[in-house]
């Protein structure tokens, strides 16, 4: 326990100046940008002449010079306030914790079902390394893998969707519907089938591999012989001493895929038509809108950070030999 | 050479290499195999695959050739994926060296710096990137490369910390060699072949990244890419299917090439490294 | 300072928590309705500024115009091609430095206060004039607008102002808006411009961003027996793809401005229940045009520019790109406007050999590799059919040596490189004619436009006749007087080439059978939709 207090604190402390180079990067980044909230806004309203931007401008604070631009921004940030957008003319927390839980259930259940098939699968193809079941699996896979997700998103929606008419072809709830309850969440699930297959069909490619990689390395080691001399089930060995320990590598991939799925939504939420957290950092870059796009970033790192950190406690427990120094970065 | 022999001995390695070489040759020789520009309006637009011998897989919606798309889509896609693993690969080499070379202060700072790339999910990073600068295959390049080299400089770096120790690492210390030197001639070598295991991941990754960008309207506009394909076929993907069809295959195999002659190189290592 | 003027912060805040709310509403629609129905409609975009009184564009009306009503509406038969909503009659003065405006008697807001006169005033001062992007061309002489009544508006114009212009402009540039709720406030950031309130035939009763507008039965509205619908919800569904898939899944009704692409019009009218339109966008004509920047000394040369024109094949353009739903361009006012249009201005006929003979004639020899110059081409990103045609257009350049390369740019940085910076050589651009050549039309060619304002002549082109012509008819009273001079506004354009009128196109609204009432007039998907009705 002392020792997830000391690895809890520790990482909160390291991510300070990481969370700081991302604001400023990316602050960097929209600054280089041909146009600014104003410009995109007037856009955005068939035009407007130079006094209307001007005052705009000054009303916004986007008339002062880029620094004090980015120290009144960290300021604020230091103050867990994450801004004005200029674009939607609402505070960026309240855009955020609109959107951020579509994409949390969408890629929650994808990473739930990838990791939970995948792994399943990748016992039974690890099980018995180099048989047809592991070639097909491993070969399947690989085949998963390669496909473009929004393309995987696409074909789907042809199918199901629209020949099929067995499922709605976006959105993720019915319009004004009145439900509650357990209707509600019946029938936003029913919305979100498509996109996370889409999402899940394709890590779970990539668990399954990483599953049976890691089970045909441990097979070999001395431990598993000597179960397995000691007469145990096949089963029996396959589940408690193979799987197991081919678990942990399989939980460090889930920490490293967390940031490439949030990033990843963006092309399915595209297609599905859901309002999620991709889709709104979209409308932040096209409306160059800094305090929603630093928002959207700086809350993804966040997420990140806590995935990671949750990853290393929960390898801690799996593998006590993870000892009381962390592991070296 | 060995490498290669072992390469080519298991089926892995065997047929991701004669994939990639297929893909290779295509690339070099499209200019050969379909002349002219892929981009120009060649027939008939919306011709079904299969029914024309003058396009085989059919036109486009503006009557460009499929196949022809697709040939010299491969110039692009291999060439961005390369570009793209070798940038990621090079800059996190260099930050990886410096890091596990000069340790402390700049160790620290640079491992930062790796953290929050790669906190940022790179997607959005290079979705940002592209639509702020603009969109070009340069420009492409780099917004991949700036996604993708926080791993192989965490990599070079761990790499460089376990060899620094090592008694050859040691011995050319006391002969008096001067550390640029040892990091070059001795360690780099040794490095390296991690390293170059996760590039072939890399390019896949690369490949597969601009695709979904083409698709979303930020590539190049004047070059033929397999995702800015699917993206044109996307409208008529029901009533003309194949034109999204013929480049997802093409991007399929290629991607499926690469993990293959991963796999193979992998398996080549470690067998070699058994070998006394 | 903090990053947003507090109070200004608190009140739009108050008006977004009220609107966002993502509190589920109370009721179910599963209560026995009346026979009015509820209509789902494909939305592309979410306008940041609903208020069609600032904002007089077709993404805007396309929600807005169910709540805030125009003095009058485009109709296919009514006299002078209008119909009255908001004002029952007009008439110009013979010196036509005024015009009257009778209007509605027993108008409500929505609110429950009265419609009057000082709510026009109000508008056209404060608003349309000032603040509006069409209303500061059509109401830039405007001085002072009289209510002598409360149903009786007389504006006063300080020079003499057409009434054919006044009068093709009303549809678009007259949404009036409550005096009552923008007076003294700062009408850019007042919450009325997301909460509408109108005196329209629908209420905006919810908007949740990124999912649906819903617009609720106005129970007191003027117009009796109307609306016939109970509810219409504008679906957010930005992917164009989404769009016809919803429509056959039976999840929308209706899909207006070619929401469902052009390429699968054929299969999906073959759609038993679905039924295609192309009627009801005439007042809407969009055309598709090659901007050029005359900076470029190449450009400058009229013969390049005829060479250019000469090099698009028109036929192709309207087969190909549009599927044939459009018409190719003669010059700059669309065939459809019959009051002005003019056919016998020279044309440029598709000729690749007469192309390469006017630019061997101009000096532009072609290099070794067969290129004369090269040029950089920005197709305007907002529709596909621009996108298509930039890939068109430097095919047809490449086939007469000029190596033009294509700029992909999302719709902010386009609007700034191109109307701000100047940083194009040709832009293909989407400009829509409304219906009378001052409103929207003059502006691309005039000289003297200050940087900035969107679509508009940025190409730094001058000509003096050109804008003598213009200048001349803005004041021009006598309508024959006006529609011959604008004849030779015409002439001027397609002989000078300021830019290239390449084709023209309306959209397709595809809806399904239970829908009627569709497109009964030459504005449809913009009008207030009072008499849409479903079939049950």
């Amino acid at each position: 326990m002392n020792r997830a207090i000391r690895l809890i604190r520790r990482r909160a402390i390291s991510s300070i100046p990481v969370l700081l180079i991302v604001v400023v990067l990316t602050f960097l980044l929209l600054e280089s940008a041909s146009g600014d909230a104003v410009d995109a806004y007037l856009l955005s309203i068939g035009g407007g002449d130079a006094t209307v931007a001007q005052s705009l401008r000054q009303a916004y604070g986007l008339d002062q010079s880029m620094f004090a631009r980015l120290w009144l921004y960290v300021s604020s940030l230091a103050r867990f306030d994450l801004g004005w957008s200029v674009a939607f003319g609402r505070p960026v927390i309240d855009l955020i914790l609109e959107r951020l839980p579509n994409t949390l259930l969408l890629m929650g259940s994808a990473t739930a079902l990838s990791f939970g098939f995948g792994s399943a699968l990748g016992i039974v193809a690890g099980s018995k390394p180099e048989s047809v079941r592991d070639r097909a699996l491993s070969t399947g896979s690989l085949i998963l893998y390669a496909i473009p997700s929004f393309w995987l998103g696409l074909v789907l929606s042809i199918i199901f969707a629209v020949q099929l008419r067995w499922l709605p072809t976006s959105g993720i709830e019915t319009i004004a519907s009145g439900k509650t309850g357990l209707a509600r969440a019946m029938d936003i699930a029913r919305h979100l089938v498509l996109p996370v297959a889409a999402l899940a069909l394709i890590y779970m490619a990539l668990f399954l591999r990483v599953m049976r990689s890691g089970m045909a390395e441990v097979w070999t080691l001395d431990f598993v012989l000597f179960a397995r001399s000691k007469g145990l089930s096949r089963f029996r060995v396959v589940l408690h001493h193979v799987a197991r320990n081919a678990l942990l590598p399989l939980v460090t991939m889930l920490g490293l895929q967390s940031a490439a799925m949030l990033g990843g939504s963006v092309v399915i939420e595209s297609i599905f038509a859901i309002p999620g957290f991709g889709r709104l950092a979209q409308e932040a870059v096209g409306g160059r809108d800094a305090p929603l796009l630093m928002g959207i970033i700086v809350v993804s790192a966040v997420l990140v950070i806590c995935v990671n950190l949750i990853i290393d406690l929960v390898y801690a427990a799996l593998d006590p030999r993870v000892g009381a120094s962390e592991r070296g970065t | 050479m060995r490498l290669v022999r072992h390469l080519v001995r298991t089926p892995e390695g065997a047929i991701g290499l004669a994939i990639l070489a297929t893909l290779v040759l295509v690339a070099l020789f499209a200019p050969v195999l379909s002349p002219g520009d892929p981009l120009r309006i060649a027939g008939r637009a919306l011709l079904p695959p299969f029914a024309d011998p003058a396009f085989p897989l059919g036109t486009d919606r503006l009557g460009r050739d499929v196949l022809a798309g697709i040939l010299h889509g491969t110039r692009t896609s291999l060439a961005v994926g390369l570009a793209a693993a070798l940038a990621a690969i090079a800059i996190g080499l260099c930050v990886g060296l410096t890091a596990g070379f000069a340790g402390g202060l700049v160790d620290e700072g640079l491992m930062r710096v790796v953290d929050a790339f790669q906190i940022v999910p790179s997607f959005l990073l290079a979705l940002a990137f592209v639509s702020v600068i603009g969109a070009s295959v340069p420009v492409v390049v780099l917004a991949i490369a700036l996604g993708a080299w926080a791993d192989p400089a965490r990599l070079t770096r761990a790499q460089v910390l376990s060899i620094r120790e090592r008694d050859y690492v040691a011995s050319a210390r006391v002969i008096g060699m001067h550390p640029a030197e040892i990091a070059l001639r001795e360690i780099l070598p040794n490095a390296l072949p991690p390293v170059l295991a996760l590039s072939a991941i890399i390019v896949a990754a690369a490949i597969l990244t601009e695709a979904a960008l083409s698709f979303l309207g930020l590539g190049d506009p004047n070059v033929v890419t397999w995702g800015s394909m699917i993206a044109e076929g996307r409208n008529i993907l029901r009533s003309s299917p194949s034109l999204s069809i013929f480049p997802g295959i093409a991007l399929v195999v290629t991607v499926v090439g690469v993990y293959l002659f991963s796999e193979g190189l992998t398996k080549a290592l470690a067998g070699r490294r058994l070998e006394p | 300072m903090t990053i947003a003027n507090p109070s200004r912060r608190t009140l739009l805040q108050a008006g977004g928590l009220l609107l966002a709310s993502t509190a589920l509403p109370t009721f179910t629609l599963a209560q026995a309705a009346p026979a009015g129905g509820r209509l789902v409609v494909a939305a592309d975009s979410e306008p940041k500024n609903l208020n069609p009184a600032i904002v007089a564009s077709n993404g805007v009306f396309f929600i807005a115009s169910k709540v805030v009503e125009p003095l009058a509406e485009a109709s296919f038969d009514g006299k002078d091609g209008l119909a009255p909503r908001l004002a029952t009659s007009w008439e110009g003065s013979a010196d036509g430095k005024s015009v009257t405006f009778k209007l509605r008697e027993g108008v409500k807001w929505h609110d429950g206060k009265p419609f009057t006169s000082a709510d026009v005033a109000y508008s056209a001062l404060a608003i349309w004039k000032p603040l509006q992007n069409l209303g500061r061309l059509v109401f830039a002489n405007l001085e002072t607008v009289e209510t002598p009544d409360a149903t009786t508006a007389v504006f006063k114009f300080s020079k003499p102002t057409p009434l054919q212009l006044i009068r093709n402009a009303l549809p678009v540039v007259s949404s009036v808006v409550p005096k009552h709720l923008y007076e003294g406030t700062d009408i850019a950031t007042n919450p009325a411009n997301v909460k509408l309130v109108g005196t329209g035939p629908f209420k905006l009763t919810e908007y949740k961003p990124g999912e649906y507008y819903r617009l609720t039965r106005n129970a007191d509205y003027w117009g009796k027996g109307e609306p016939k619908l109970d509810e219409i919800i504008f679906r957010v569904l930005p992917d164009r793809a989404g769009a016809g898939a919803a429509l056959e899944a039976e999840e929308i009704q209706l899909a207006a401005f070619s929401a469902v692409p052009l390429t699968d019009l054929a299969r999906i009218s073959k759609v038993p229940g679905i039924k295609v339109i192309s009627k009801g966008y005439e007042a809407l004509t969009y055309q598709l045009v090659v901007e050029i920047n005359h900076r470029r000394k190449e450009l400058a040369d009229v013969k390049v520019r005829q060479a250019i024109a000469h090099a698009i094949d028109r036929k192709f353009v309207v087969d190909t790109i549009f599927l044939g739903y459009a018409a190719a361009s003669t010059g700059p006012v669309p065939k459809n406007a019959p009051e002005f249009y003019d056919a016998s201005v020279p044309t440029y006929a598709f000729d690749t050999a007469k192309a390469n003979a006017l630019l061997d004639e101009a000096g532009y020899k072609k290099g070794a590799n067969g290129t004369r110059f090269s040029l950089k081409l920005r197709p305007a990103p907002y529709f596909n059919e621009t996108k298509q045609f930039g890939d068109y257009l430097r095919q047809a350049l490449a086939a007469v040596g000029i190596d033009a390369q294509l700029v992909n740019a999302d719709a902010a940085a386009h609007q700034k490189a191109v109307y701000t910076d100047h940083d194009f050589d040709l832009a293909i651009g989407p400009p829509v004619f409304r219906g009378d050549p001052a409103i929207s039309t003059t502006i691309l060619v005039q000289s003297g436009i200050p940087a900035g304002v969107p679509f508009s002549n940025q190409g730094g082109y001058e000509n003096k006749e050109l804008d003598g012509i213009i200048a001349k008819a803005s004041e021009t009273i006598d309508t024959a007087a006006r529609t011959e001079l604008y004849k030779q506004f015409q002439k001027v354009v397609a002989t000078d080439l300021p830019l290239i009128n390449v084709a023209e196109w309306g959209f397709i609204t595809v809806a399904r059978d239970t829908v009627q009432n569709v497109s009964n007039n030459p504005r449809w998907a913009v009008s207030n939709w009072s008499d849409t009705a479903l079939k049950s």
